[in-house]
C-alpha cells in the first residue's frame, strides 16, 4: 500500500524543459553520488520544471513541499494524530522520501521555521539520516533518495538568507531567466503560439526586467510569458492577454501599469 | 462692484506679506500694477501673494504686474491653479520658465485648462520613463531642451508638445520621439565603423581636396571630410532614419501602426517645393512608416534605389555612410537648402554622444580600477603570509610592476579576425594575469572588462597598473573605506526635502535642507545620578518590560498542532466513557508572536526645552533605553532643531542598529537646547530611515514642548500645516507616528496635526520619565 501511494508522486510523461547548460547531467551525477542539490533563482524560472524533468529521468518519485514560514519540523516529519482513541503516527513528506527512496523537493525553504534546519542537516551530508524524535527511530535514506531545496535570492529579506551551515551542504545551480531564443522557443513549445508572438513576448519580458529596482520588485518570469501565449493561443488578442496575465500581475502601480501598457501597444 | 483706495490695498498687502515689512515707498511700487481691479479679483491675487511671496520676491513681482492682463482670459476663480503651474514652472525652470506662464497665459496655460491640444513633458513623463528604461534596457533618461536630439543617456525633448489636434495623439507623438531616438543608439547609428569606411572616406577626401582627419572619434570627423558638413550630417540622418523605420517596425509593430494617423499628418506638412532637396526622402520615409508604396513612385533614379534599400533589414551605419558619399553630389545640385527634419528625427549631436562616451568609460575604469584593486589587495591579503616569492610587496616599484603585468584572455585563437558574432563570445575574460598570479574575475568585474574591451579592443596596461597602485596605497594605509552608495548629494551627509504649503496645496520643492550631525558625548554623573535616582522605578520597569517579551509558547487544545495534548486527551476520553460529544481540541502549538517593532524617538531639541524640560527629556531617554534593551525592540533615538529652511539640523543619538553602549549614555547626557522647531523635515527624514525597516511596527515617537516653530515664515498655521502633512506622508510609508508633548495648549492643535488618538500630552514635566516608558508600553502591546 506505501508503494501505490508513492506511486502518485511519479512523474509519468515527459515534462517539456530546454537545458540551459549542462544542470540535467550535474543534477543526475550529484544524485548518483547521494549529493543533495539547492537550486536558487527568480520566481517563474523553471525551478520546479527543472525537478519535474530529473525526477521523470531518475524515474523517482517527486514529492513538492512549499515552505511557508508556519512549517515546522512535524510538518516535514510527521506526527501523531487521534483516531478513534489511539493515537496514530502519519508520516510527513520528508519521511515519506526518505522511505520510498524518493526526491523531496523543499520549495522556497528559507520561508520555514528555523527549525526544520534540524531534519535537514542530518539528511543533507554524508549520514543521509532523518531523525524521528517523536518515534525514536532514525531512518537512514537509501542511495535512491535525493533532496533538493530551492530559494529566490532575490527579494528575500536579510532576516531570510540561507545560513552558511546550511548551503555548504549543497550542490548549487544558479537559475536566470533563459537567454531570449532559448526563452521564445521554451513560450513558443508550452503555450503553442507562433515563433513571431513568442520572440515579442520576450521583447516585453526583456523590457519589463530591466525595470527591476526602477518601479517593479520583478520582471515578468518565463512562467507569465507562458500564461499570455496560452491565452493569446485561445483566442484572446494579445494586447488584453498581455494586460491580463503579464502587466496587471506585476504591478498595482497605476502609471507603471500604463507605462507597461505602453510597452506592449508598441510591441504588438 | 467696488474698488479699494490705495490705502486698503496697502494695508492687504502689508498683511499677505507678514512678516516680512516693506518701505512705504516699495509698497507703493509693488502694488502700482493693481490699481482699478475689481476688488473680488483683489482678495483672490492677495490670497495668492501669501503663496508666492515666501517663493519669490521677484516671481511676486512679476505676477503682480501680469494679474491685469491674467484677468482678460481667466476668471479670478483660476487664478489659484495658475499660480499653481507658475509656481511649478518657477521651481523647475526659474523665473524665466515662469514668466511664460506670465506673459502668454492663453498659449501656455490656458490651452491645457482647456484640455484641448498640448501635453507637456512633465504629465507623460511618469508613464514614458519607465517606457523608456524598458526599451534602452538602461535608465534612458528623459529630459526637457530646445532641440530633439539624443546622447544615449538622455532623450531631449520639448517641454511641451501641442502639435496635433487630439491630447491622446500628442503624447503619441512623445512617444514616436522617444522610439525614434532610441533606435538612433539601438542600431549603431552613433557607432559608424570607420575602419571598415575609411577607404571611401579616404577617396571623398581626395575628391573635396579635404585633409583626412588622422583618427575618427565620432561622426563629426566624417562628415567634416565634406565641403558641406551640415548636408551630410542631413542626409546621413535621413539615411539612418529610413533605417530606424525599418528597426522600428520590426522591433515594435504595435507602435508603428498605432502612428499611422500621426505619419499622415506629419507627412501632409512637407510642401511640395521644388527648392527644398530633401523633400522626396522625407515623403519616401513616411511611405515606408506607412507601408504605402504609393509614395515611392516620384522618383526611380539610382539615388531612389539606394535609398529605398537602406530600409531592407540588414543595413548596417556603414549603408547609410556609403550612401551619402554617393548621394551627396546629386543633393548639392538639386538645391541649396533642405527640409527642416522631421520631427520625430530630431537633429544628430555626435559631440555629445562622444562625451557621453568618454564620461562612461571613464567611470567604468574607475569601477574596474576600483574593483580589481580590492581583488587585488584581498588576494595579495591572502597569499603574502604563504608565498611571499609568488606575490611582490607593494614597495617594488612600478615600471618593474608593468613589465610583469600580463593580460591573458582565453581562448587562444589563430587564423583571420573574427567575424561580429564571433566576437561576441570571444571577448569574455576570464581572469586576469599579474606577476604571473592569476586572478579569477568576479561576474561585475568581467562585465565591466568586456565593457573596456568593447571600447578599446583589449585593457590597456595602465587600467591594471593603476589598480595595483591604488591596491598598495590601500594596504599601506590599512583599510580605506570602499565607496558607498546612496550617500546624499555626493556624501555631503546633505540631504533635500520638498515641504507642503497649504495655501498653494502643493509642495514647495526641494525647499528645506537638513544635515545630520553627531552629538559629542559627554562624560559626567548625570548618568549614573539619573540611574541610582530612579533605581526603584527602574527595577519595576525591567520586570514589565521583560513580561512583554513575547517569545515562543505552547498553546494548548488546539485542532491542530505538533504534539499531543495529554491533559486534553485524557479528558476527552473520560467524555467518550461518560457519553458527552468529545472535544477535538487535543494538541499542543508552539505559537510564536515576535514583538516586531522598530522605533525611533524623535526629541525636540529647541531653545525652549532649556532648563528642566531638557533635564527631563534626558532622564526619560535613559529610563527608555534601559527598558527598551530588557524588551528588544529596535529603537533609534534623534534630536532635531535648527533655523531656516537651509539649515534643518537632525542630531544623531542612536542609530537603529547602533547598540545601546557608554556613548550612547554620553550622548543623551549631552542633549542641549539648541535654536527652533521646524519639524517637517525631520519627521520627513526619519519616515524615509523607518521605511527602509521592514518591522511590521513602525513607529515614530516624537517629544516635543510645543507648536512647531521657525525663524522665518514656518509658523502658525503653515507650520502646522507642513507638519501634519509629513505626518500623513509618513502613515501612508506604514510608519505611525505619536506625539508626547508637554505643551499645556496643545490639545488646541495637536488632533489636528496628529489626529484624536495618536498624542498624549503630560501636565507635569517631572512625571515625564515616570510616564513615558508607561506610554510606550501601552503603544506597543
Amino acid at each position: 500500500m506505501k508503494n501505490s501511494i508513492i506511486q502518485d508522486y511519479l512523474v509519468t510523461e515527459m515534462p517539456f524543459y530546454l537545458e540551459q547548460a549542462d544542470e540535467l547531467l550535474i543534477a543526475r551525477t550529484a544524485f548518483n553520488n547521494r549529493l543533495p542539490i539547492l537550486l536558487k533563482g527568480p520566481t517563474g524560472c523553471g525551478k520546479t520544471r527543472f525537478m519535474q524533468r530529473l525526477a521523470w529521468e531518475l524515474a523517482r518519485p517527486l514529492i513538492t513541499v512549499s515552505c511557508h514560514d508556519d512549517l515546522s519540523t512535524s510538518d516535514l516529519v510527521g506526527r501523531f494524530l487521534i483516531k478513534g482513541g489511539e493515537a496514530v503516527w502519519m508520516d510527513g513528506p520528508l519521511t515519506k522520501a526518505v522511505r520510498a527512496g524518493a526526491i523531496c523537493y523543499l520549495d522556497e525553504i528559507v520561508e520555514a521555521r528555523k527549525d526544520t534546519t534540524v531534519v535537514i542537516h542530518p539528511l543533507a551530508d554524508d549520514r543521509r539520516e532523518l531523525p524521528i524524535e517523536k518515534l525514536g527511530e532514525t531512518l537512514t535514506a537509501p542511495p535512491e533518495f535525493m533532496l533538493a531545496i530551492s530559494y529566490n535570492p532575490g527579494y528575500q529579506s536579510v532576516l531570510k538568507d540561507l545560513k552558511q551551515s546550511t548551503r555548504q551542504r549543497f550542490v548549487s545551480f544558479e537559475f536566470n531567466y533563459p537567454p531570449a531564443e532559448l526563452e521564445a522557443t521554451i513560450v513558443l513549445e508550452e503555450s503553442g503560439i507562433e515563433q513571431p508572438l513568442a520572440e515579442k513576448l520576450v521583447r516585453l519580458a526583456t523590457m519589463t526586467r530591466s525595470l527591476k529596482d526602477s518601479g517593479l520588485q520583478e520582471g515578468a518570469s518565463t512562467r507569465l510569458l507562458i500564461h499570455a501565449g496560452k491565452l493569446i493561443k485561445s483566442g484572446i488578442t494579445p494586447r488584453t492577454a498581455c494586460k491580463a496575465a503579464i502587466t496587471e500581475t506585476l504591478t498595482d502601480d497605476h502609471e507603471m501599469l500604463a507605462a507597461l501598457e505602453e510597452m506592449t501597444s508598441s510591441l504588438f | 462692484m467696488g474698488v479699494l483706495d490705495t490705502h486698503e490695498l496697502k494695508a492687504k498687502f502689508i498683511q499677505a506679506v507678514l512678516p516680512d515689512i516693506l518701505n512705504d515707498w516699495e509698497i507703493d511700487e509693488i502694488i502700482e500694477p493693481l490699481h482699478g481691479l475689481p476688488d473680488s479679483a483683489l482678495n483672490e491675487v492677495f490670497r495668492q501673494v501669501t503663496a508666492i511671496w515666501p517663493v519669490s520676491h521677484a516671481l511676486c513681482n512679476n505676477f503682480l504686474h501680469a494679474v491685469a492682463n491674467g484677468l482678460t482670459c481667466l476668471h479670478h476663480s483660476q487664478f489659484g491653479d495658475w499660480v499653481k503651474a507658475i509656481l511649478e514652472a518657477y521651481e523647475s525652470g526659474g523665473l524665466h520658465q515662469a514668466r511664460q506662464l506670465l506673459e502668454r497665459v492663453d498659449e501656455t496655460f490656458l490651452c491645457s485648462m482647456r484640455g484641448e491640444t498640448g501635453i507637456s513633458l512633465a504629465e507623460v513623463a511618469g508613464r514614458l520613463q519607465p517606457y523608456a528604461t524598458g526599451l534602452a534596457g538602461y535608465p534612458l533618461a528623459l529630459t526637457a531642451g530646445a532641440e530633439i536630439y539624443t546622447d544615449t543617456a538622455a532623450v531631449y525633448l520639448p517641454s511641451r508638445i501641442a502639435i496635433l489636434p487630439q491630447l491622446a495623439e500628442n503624447f503619441l507623438l512623445y512617444k514616436l520621439i522617444i522610439s525614434f531616438q532610441w533606435a538612433f543608439s539601438a542600431i549603431g547609428t552613433f557607432s559608424l565603423p570607420f575602419s571598415e569606411i575609411s577607404p571611401a572616406i579616404i577617396a571623398t577626401a581626395k575628391r573635396y581636396h579635404a585633409a583626412v582627419p588622422p583618427e575618427f572619434s565620432c561622426l563629426s570627423d566624417f562628415f567634416s571630410v565634406f565641403p558641406n558638413p551640415s548636408a551630410v550630417a542631413h542626409l546621413f540622418h535621413l539615411g539612418e532614419t529610413a533605417r530606424a523605420t525599418s528597426f522600428l517596425h520590426k522591433t515594435l509593430p504595435g507602435l508603428m501602426r498605432e502612428s499611422i494617423p500621426i505619419f499622415q499628418a506629419l507627412a501632409q506638412d512637407i510642401l511640395p517645393n521644388a527648392r527644398c532637396a530633401t523633400a522626396h526622402l522625407q515623403r519616401t520615409i513616411f511611405s515606408h512608416a506607412l507601408q504605402d508604396s504609393r509614395g515611392l513612385l516620384p522618383f526611380a533614379t539610382p539615388i531612389a534605389i539606394q535609398f529605398n534599400a537602406l530600409f531592407q533589414h540588414d543595413k548596417s551605419s556603414y549603408d547609410s555612410a556609403i550612401f551619402v558619399v554617393e548621394a551627396y553630389d546629386w543633393f548639392l545640385a538639386q538645391a541649396e537648402d533642405s527640409c527642416p527634419p522631421i520631427i520625430f528625427q530630431g537633429v544628430l549631436r555626435p559631440a555629445e554622444v562622444l562625451a557621453v562616451k568618454r564620461k562612461k568609460m571613464s567611470e567604468t575604469k574607475e569601477q574596474f580600477i576600483t574593483a580589481l584593486a580590492a581583488i587585488i589587495k584581498a588576494q595579495s591579503v591572502q597569499d603574502v603570509p604563504y608565498d611571499e616569492k609568488a606575490y611582490p610587496t607593494p614597495s617594488t616599484s612600478f615600471s618593474d610592476l608593468e613589465t610583469q603585468t600580463g593580460l591573458i584572455i582565453p581562448p587562444e585563437k589563430t587564423g583571420p579576425p573574427p567575424k561580429d558574432t564571433e566576437r561576441q563570445q570571444e571577448k569574455t575574460i576570464e581572469f586576469i594575469t599579474i606577476d604571473d598570479t592569476r586572478i579569477v574575475l568576479p561576474d561585475e568585474v568581467k562585465k565591466l572588462a568586456r565593457e573596456i574591451i568593447d571600447d578599446f579592443g583589449q585593457i590597456p596596461n595602465q587600467y591594471i597598473s593603476s589598480a595595483k597602485q591604488a591596491a598598495g596605497s590601500a594596504l599601506a594605509q590599512g583599510n580605506a573605506p570602499p565607496p558607498q552608495d546612496g550617500e546624499p548629494l555626493g556624501g555631503t551627509g546633505l540631504y533635500i526635502y520638498d515641504e507642503w504649503d497649504y495655501r498653494r496645496s502643493g509642495f514647495r520643492k526641494n525647499w528645506c535642507s537638513l544635515t545630520t550631525k553627531k552629538i559629542i558625548p559627554v562624560t559626567g554623573a548625570f548618568v549614573g545620578n539619573t540611574l541610582a535616582k530612579y533605581k526603584g522605578h527602574l527595577t519595576r520597569l525591567k520586570r514589565q518590560f521583560e513580561m512583554m517579551r513575547n517569545q515562543e509558547r505552547f498553546v494548548r487544545r488546539q485542532k491542530d498542532g505538533d504534539e499531543i495534548d495529554l491533559d486534553a486527551l485524557i479528558e476527552t476520553l473520560a467524555d467518550i466513557k461518560a457519553g458527552l460529544s468529545p472535544s477535538e481540541d487535543l494538541f499542543i502549538r508552539l505559537a510564536r508572536d515576535n514583538r516586531d517593532i522598530s522605533v525611533l524617538f524623535l526629541i525636540d531639541m529647541s531653545s525652549s526645552t532649556e532648563g528642566w524640560v531638557n533635564t527631563a527629556i534626558k532622564e526619560s531617554l535613559l529610563l527608555m533605553c534601559e527598558s527598551l534593551e530588557i524588551l528588544g525592540d529596535t529603537y533609534g533615538i534623534y534630536g532635531f532643531s535648527g533655523m531656516r529652511r537651509s539649515r534643518s539640523e537632525l542630531f544623531l543619538i542612536k542609530g537603529l542598529d547602533e547598540t545601546y553602549s557608554e556613548e550612547v549614555k554620553g550622548r543623551i547626557a549631552a542633549i542641549a537646547p539648541q535654536e527652533y522647531t521646524r519639524m517637517g523635515p525631520p519627521i520627513r527624514h526619519l519616515t524615509t530611515l523607518l521605511a527602509k525597516n521592514d518591522a511590521r511596527i513602525r513607529l515614530l515617537i516624537t517629544l516635543s514642548d510645543g507648536k512647531p516653530e521657525d525663524y522665518d515664515d514656518y509658523k502658525g498655521d503653515y507650520a502646522i500645516e507642513d507638519t501634519r502633512h509629513a505626518l500623513i506622508e509618513a502613515k501612508a510609508l506604514g510608519v505611525h507616528p505619536f506625539c508626547i508633548t508637554i505643551d499645556k495648549q496643545a490639545h488646541a492643535y495637536l488632533p489636528h496635526m496628529y489626529g484624536e488618538v495618536n498624542y498624549i500630552c503630560i501636565d507635569e514635566v517631572r512625571k515625564l520619565p515616570n510616564r513615558i516608558p508607561e506610554i510606550y508600553r501601552g503603544l506597543t502591546s
